[in-house]
């Protein structure tokens, strides 16, 4: 039996007349790396601050390592990131690497942690000098410092070219596995793809669904096959692709360059989010 | 980890921010010492009359602290990111307050010596050593309520605004109070309105020590001002923490 670390169950909540999550239920337990998926505004913010304790749900429970995420005693078992562009400019990397770790009862070596994300250089330098990448990594080694059950992750990429991207991930999962747990949001698929051992998918507030890469792709994949045909390129989705090419071939229409490409994680996201409930 | 630790730990953080802040260090530490060397000093011949101003600085320079320090201060910060990630941390409410105390009384402190340091080199001011420990006592008694006021600035008033309007409560206030003048200079309106001023109950406390102000009836007052002050800190705050953190 796992253990869970984080269990959100039947939570709702809502902002004045904007419902931002109806019904959010999804657990993430010790060595998972679980993404958070969904388009804009679909509630994966507003899960994730009640996850950390920033709001209270108004229906449902939201239980942190057993106890509340307000409780001061299961934060000292998480850590997140800040947001994007959020340090006061004039403070150092090593200065608030050590204020951070100096919250958590056994914290990583602040110094192995810069070094880990590759800021062992920049670590006395000012913040405000750092690139948005730097910033970025920094955001990404303090919720490692206090060396947490639980790291969350709030859009730990966003805004870094591909190479960076891949980079920090390499990292994150290096420091990942074991009793600790992974939870994050991205806007980029191919991070769940490669990097996350289970998907939770929210639109309109609810959870959609709720399982690996794989069975993702399995339920909501819809295969493409392209073609060169007398009139141009043809490219389609389609749910049967023997059926599609069986009737192709019957038709005598002449085609080349047939191809029927395995389905992405993206094909299956967008086929999940945009299908009506 | 214990409660003294994180303090500590946020205490470093926010007085490295400021300290390396020109735009917060020079108006706060260095302007009260300034104007007290234009204004003050060339007049302040007697001993009696530079203890008098010397005083009145002092509580210039430790208002501007409270103010700035808690009004912009909260205001800036309230909205920002930053705050928002340092709530996920595992500290109550309490650390970050405390730490914005402990700076405001670091630089509160470094204000108000500088103020006396150059009293002292420029003027024939003198206290005794009974003085000097009443000073100390009643500027950290007599800057509560600015610092409550402060934190109402902070809450009630958008970052944008916060400058400004600390600004113009600092100035006017400290003017009318009697703090750049002695009262009895000041002109009708202002001297009819300065004895129902925090600034100038403050002055009060401050020039008893001299025997030229009356505490008997500034402590109360200014009691009175903490708390309208902490009641308008509170409705912000819990106005604050609704909208964002409910």
């Amino acid at each position: 039996m796992m253990m869970t670390y984080l269990k959100l169950d039947a939570v709702a909540k809502r902002y004045g007349s904007v419902r931002a999550l109806r019904d959010a239920t999804f657990s993430v337990g010790a060595g998972e790396i679980v993404a958070v998926l969904g388009p804009n505004g679909a509630g994966k913010t507003t899960a994730l601050e009640i996850a950390l304790g920033l709001r209270a749900a108004d229906a449902g429970t939201a239980t942190l390592f057993g106890g509340s995420p307000k409780s001061l005693a299961m934060r000292r078992r998480l850590g997140a990131t800040p947001q994007l562009s959020g340090f006061p400019d004039a403070l150092r990397p090593r200065e608030i690497a050590r204020a951070v770790a100096a919250h958590y009862p056994d914290p990583a070596d602040v110094d192995e942690t810069l070094a880990a994300f590759g800021l062992a250089a920049l670590a006395n330098r000012r913040v405000g000098d750092l690139s948005g990448g730097e910033q970025r990594r920094l955001a990404v080694a303090l919720a490692f410092v206090g060396a947490p059950d639980l790291v969350v992750l709030d859009e730990p990429t966003t805004g870094l070219d591909v190479e960076s991207r891949r980079a920090l991930w390499d990292r994150i999962r290096a420091l990942s596995g074991g009793r600790r747990a992974v939870l994050f949001t991205t806007h980029y698929l191919e991070e769940a793809e490669t990097s996350a051992t289970r998907v939770v998918v929210i639109v309109d507030g609810a959870v959609r669904f709720d399982g690996t890469p794989a069975s993702l792709r399995e339920r909501f994949g819809v295969r493409r096959i392209s073609y060169i045909g007398p009139d141009g390129p043809i490219d389609i989705a389609t749910g049967d692709t023997d059926d599609y090419v069986r009737t192709l071939v019957h038709s005598g229409v002449a085609f080349r360059d047939l191809e029927i490409a395995t389905t992405s994680l993206e094909d299956a996201f967008v086929a999940l989010t945009e299908s009506p409930r | 980890m214990s409660a003294a630790r994180l303090v500590l730990a946020h205490t470093r953080l926010m007085l490295l921010d400021l300290m390396r802040s020109p735009a917060y260090v020079i108006p706060t530490v260095v302007f009260p010492s300034m104007f007290f060397l234009i204004f003050a000093a060339p007049n302040a011949r007697q001993a009696a009359r530079a203890d008098f101003v010397t005083l009145s600085f002092v509580a210039f320079a430790i208002i501007g602290v409270t103010l700035f320090q808690f009004g912009v201060g909260i205001a800036a910060e309230r909205g920002r990111p930053w705050e928002r990630y340092l709530r996920t941390l595992p500290a109550g409410p309490f650390v970050r307050f405390a730490a914005r105390i402990a700076c405001a009384l670091a630089f509160g402190l470094c204000a108000a010596a500088l103020v006396t340091i150059t009293a002292r080199l420029t003027t024939p001011m003198d206290l005794d050593a009974m003085q000097w420990l009443r000073l100390a006592a009643f500027a950290c008694a007599g800057a509560i309520p600015f610092v409550l006021f402060g934190i109402a600035i902070g809450y009630w008033v958008s970052a944008r605004a916060a400058i400004p309007i600390a600004n113009i409560f600092y100035l006017l206030l400290s003017f009318a109070g009697g703090l750049w003048m002695p009262p009895r200079y000041l002109p009708g309106f202002a001297a009819s309105i300065s004895p129902y001023l925090p600034t100038r109950q403050f002055g009060e406390l401050l020039w008893s020590i001299v025997g030229a102000g009356n505490a008997a009836h500034a402590l109360p007052s200014l009691a009175v001002y903490s708390l309208i002050f902490a009641i308008l800190a509170a409705i912000g705050y819990r106005r604050d923490e609704r909208t964002r953190y409910a």
